[in-house]
């Protein structure tokens, strides 16, 4: 009588597999999984610093009567569906403009790329000091051309705060969307373009037609990747308005930091249940965009 | 000494689909060559990997040298073996490719750089002890991998296709040079392939798997002259065999076949006995019909027909030729193997083969070969 | 001809665009404040190096510089071998749940960190590690394990599966395949994330915010943060601030830009 046994492989060396992960695994569960939990729990709660009190949903019904915070979703929003058409529509023309080989590509690539490399606060600092009103260069310049009517303290300005914050993330994005873009581009199989090439069509056809559909994947992670990051900010803002002026440019991460450690309500609970609604949103929106894509991907074949 | 017993050795993948490997035994005896042999998917490589220790048994029974080694790992049992990848590491030169194992199991240095050095020589890899895999030639990577075994000093050596990724130039000395090898060093030798030119050439016996299955085992010509099923006739030969469905006329110690309008009578004492009125496969090989009637050929032992395809290869010709009076079917066709040119024949015109009976098979319903 | 001429134009123009902004800063961290008040825009002269000791020693950048530099590199270190165990453990061996462990790892990747800041203050105050150089090391490396562990199991996965059997047979074990044959192979890989965790921790700002509040234990971003809160006017210093938290950046970045921009890229391009 012989026994036979089904499995593929050998044996699994659980052993070794156990060992292997569970560095990783502990500070995923220690880390991030419980903490992540650990928030939604608080949510529930009034979070004080020695005892903590059930409040069932007080929190979400506060939540969606507080005016502050709908603003800072609304700019949050804002600035995520503007920034990837800036940065990756911006970064697109000037890759396809740069198309062709150019001296001194090297150099230019690395220089673009610098700004993404800074952080937040640096950039932040320098930014607050080009944004200057009295002798930040923009007011400058706009004085000089004699358009001095225009120059105003940019980030102080309510009617200007947000965009001039959304223009500073366009300029650290544009320089890696256009590097990671060109590297798209340079990837193409050319006998894909000089197929096109043969089939006479137009330069604009071309793009349309052949290049766009085949860095698609490249573009949707570039959106994503510009749409997620600005969903999360907080530094930059941090740093140079925290918010300000009349919560023209308050984001839902500087309102949760602001609710959890900055008021004196010593209450995290409340910060906790924003976290909470927030990663919902991001992730919906995420999983939305990702799916969107998907359904044209189909259309299109 | 390495005897290399498998006793109903079987792996199964998962339940529900047929076994990988599906009841194999064959005993491997010291100092032989054993070629497995099949196409892909047949389970030659799922046993290959099963001795070689990287595959659990799911049933039967390993043993080397008389001693179970089914639970044993791969490193305790003494097997060397050459990938069809080759798996040499890239980040280590062609020096310490070949001593890592031994640093491994703790042989002496001098003993490491004398083995080293030797399998070197034989493989003339002495200019590229410093190089790292990829500064080599397929042809130089392919003797490293070679050369990893060698020094081992294994009892049994394993070899995974492992000509499959050189040219065609390449393939033919390094075939040369695993022959020269297993004469001089006498070891075991295992070889997985689906080459039948490599396993004819090599193997002191070839092992024929299909479907998870062993069909036959026996010595490269043996093999090739006294197919015991359908499988192997049609597998080894190149043309293969001609296999024709045909029906027993009468039986007895010397069968009389009808296939379409012609009728055959198989000497005596090339087959068994067969029951009147039964179907059969004819099988015969390219090379046993000709196109002129030879001296000596049985009377009435021929087959006409329509030449349909005409390859002239110079020292010889493969002439298709379509049986008169049967339906088109490609097992209506016959394939002869002739030698020079094709004496005149064009495409289209009729033709008449000669067959030598004396070379004819004769297979059973299920497809075996019916034996005296 | 003029095309040529025009995509020249734009090429120095956008690098003008991108680069200035830090060229000015630069400028700025060798004048003094009193000089910067007269011309914002002036070459220094003389040159003011003198500021970088002044602020490495009085204003205790040198502090915060040798904190970020302590935490970074902790993190890196314990990021490296953690990240390339489960990396490896996912690419090579085939289990159960091999894809869910990998998919949720990836994810975190996603989330909005509010999801989980608020509670690693509450955890790390539990255990003592609040204000902690250790708890952030330790919440450095739970937040970009995600990613390096992403990078590292792509590049694993492509080591062929005949390498790790002929070592098997070789006689080696699980743990000396990954640490003689795995991870050397997979160095530049390793390399990559080495340099694109040094450089996203060293600019780490929300965590160490939260986590941090003692001035002994601050790093770059922090101080730099307190120091405009204290001096918003000293603009000379604040520069001179600026340029020795991007030193190493630019150091980092003028040795390894290739790898560097590889791995800022490594998801973006498919």
């Amino acid at each position: 009588m012989k026994s036979t046994t089904a499995d593929s492989g050998l044996r699994r060396p659980w052993g070794a597999i156990v060992a292997f992960l569970l560095p990783a695994l502990v500070f995923y569960v220690t880390l991030t999984a419980y903490p992540a939990l650990r928030t939604a729990w608080n949510s529930f709660h009034t979070v004080l610093p020695r005892r903590e009190l059930f409040v069932g949903i007080d929190n979400y019904v506060a939540l969606a009567g507080d005016a502050i915070f709908w603003r800072a979703v609304q700019n949050t929003f804002v600035w995520s569906a503007a920034s990837p058409v800036l940065e990756v529509g911006i970064a697109l023309l000037l890759a396809l403009a740069l198309y062709a080989k150019v001296p001194g590509a090297r150099f230019f690539r690395i220089a673009w790329f610098t700004p993404v490399l800074m952080s937040y606060i640096v950039v932040g600092i320098l930014w607050m000091w080009i944004y200057n009103y009295e002798w930040g260069p923009i007011n400058i310049v706009l004085r000089a051309v004699g358009l001095g009517v225009l120059a105003r303290p940019w980030l102080g300005d309510p009617a200007t705060a947000l965009a001039s914050l959304i223009f500073v993330t366009s300029w650290m994005w544009v320089g890696f969307n256009m590097v990671v873009l060109l590297a798209a581009l340079h990837s193409l199989p050319s006998e894909v373009l000089e197929a096109a090439e043969l089939d006479n069509c137009g330069w604009r056809h071309k793009l349309v037609f052949v290049i766009l559909p085949l860095i698609r994947g490249t573009l949707l992670n570039l959106v994503i990747l510009a749409f997620v990051g600005k969903m999360k900010i907080f530094d930059l803002v941090w740093i140079t308005t925290k918010g300000n002026p009349l919560w023209s440019t308050e984001t839902v991460s500087t309102y949760v930091y602001k609710r959890a450690f900055e008021w004196s309500t010593f209450d995290l609970g409340y910060a906790s249940t924003i976290a909470v609604v927030w990663f919902v949103i991001v992730l919906a929106a995420v999983l939305g965009l990702t799916r969107l894509f998907r359904v044209r991907d189909k259309l299109e074949y | 000494m390495a005897i290399v017993k498998l006793d109903k050795l079987t792996k199964l993948y998962s339940s529900g689909h047929p076994p990988a490997a599906d009841n194999v035994s064959l005993t491997i005896q010291d100092g032989e060559f054993m070629v497995l042999l099949g196409p892909s998917g047949c389970g030659k490589t799922t046993t290959l990997r099963m001795i070689a220790g990287l595959e659990s048994i799911s049933g039967g029974e390993l043993s080397i040298d008389g001693q179970k080694v089914n639970d044993k790992p791969a490193k305790d049992r003494d097997i060397a073996m050459v990938f069809q990848s080759y798996a040499l590491y890239p980040h280590m030169s062609v020096k310490d490719n070949l001593a890592f194992g031994l640093r491994r199991r703790k042989v002496p240095r001098e003993e490491i750089e004398r083995r080293v050095g030797e399998a070197c020589r034989v493989l003339g890899l002495v200019p590229y002890l410093a190089r790292k895999p990829h500064a080599l030639s397929g042809g130089q990577r392919q003797r490293v991998a070679l050369g990893r075994a060698i020094v081992r000093e294994p009892k049994v050596f394993l070899f995974d296709e492992p000509l499959s990724n050189l040219d065609a130039a390449l393939r033919v000395s390094t075939r040369t040079e695993i022959a020269a090898l297993h004469r001089r060093l006498g070891a075991t030798m295992i070889y997985v392939t689906h080459d039948q030119v490599e396993a004819m050439t090599l193997g002191t016996r070839i092992c024929i798997m299909s479907g998870g299955r062993v069909m036959q085992v026996g010595p490269p010509l043996e093999v090739y002259q006294r197919p015991v099923n359908t499988f192997v006739a049609g597998f080894l030969g190149n043309p293969p065999m001609n296999l024709i469905p045909a029906r027993v006329e009468s039986g007895g110690a010397a069968p009389v076949v009808q296939i379409g309008d012609t009728v055959l009578a198989i000497p005596t004492g090339r087959v068994g006995t067969l029951a009147a009125g039964s179907v059969v496969t004819f099988g015969i090989r390219p090379e046993s019909l000709s196109l002129d009637p030879r001296p000596g050929a049985a009377p009435g032992a021929r087959l006409s027909g329509t030449a349909e395809q005409i390859e002239a290869l110079g020292a010889e010709t493969i002439l298709t030729v379509r049986i008169d009076g049967q339906a088109d079917r490609i097992a209506d066709r016959v394939i002869a193997r002739i030698a020079g040119d094709a004496g005149g024949i064009a495409l289209g015109q009729p033709c008449t083969l000669s067959l030598d009976l004396n070379e004819a098979h004769l297979f059973d319903g299920a497809g075996m070969a019916v034996r005296p | 001809m003029l095309k040529r001429s025009l995509i020249v134009f734009v090429l120095c123009g956008y690098t003008l665009f991108a680069a200035g902004p830090f060229v000015w800063a630069a400028l700025l961290s060798f004048r003094t404040t009193s000089e910067i008040q007269l011309d914002h825009y002036a070459l220094p002269s003389p040159f003011h190096w003198e500021k970088y000791p002044d602020a490495w020693f009085n204003s205790n950048y040198g502090t915060y510089f040798l904190n970020s530099l302590e935490v970074v590199l902790a993190a890196v270190f314990i990021l490296t071998f953690v990240g390339a165990m489960a990396a490896h453990c996912l690419a090579r061996y085939k289990f159960r749940w091999n894809r869910a462990i990998y998919f949720v790892l990836f994810s975190t990747i996603i989330f909005p960190p509010q999801i989980t800041i608020i509670s690693l203050f509450q955890v790390l105050v539990n255990y003592g590690l609040y204000n902690s150089k250790v708890g952030l090391v330790l919440v450095y490396v739970a937040i970009q394990l995600p990613l390096t562990i992403y990078i590292l199991e792509g590049f694993f996965a492509r080591i062929p599966a005949d390498l790790f059997e002929a070592a098997r047979m070789d006689g080696f074990s699980d743990w000396m395949i990954f640490w003689k044959i795995a991870f050397p192979i997979a160095l530049p890989a390793v390399s990559t994330t080495i340099i694109l965790n040094f450089i996203l921790l060293w600019n780490e700002f929300l965590f160490a915010v939260v986590l941090i509040t003692d001035e002994a234990s601050r790093t770059l971003p922090l101080g730099i943060q307190r120091f405009i809160g204290d001096t918003q006017e000293d603009i000379g210093m604040i520069a001179t601030g600026l340029m020795i938290a991007m030193i190493p950046v630019i150091v980092v970045y003028g040795f390894f830009s290739e790898k560097l921009i590889q791995g800022m890229t490594a998801g973006a391009v498919k």
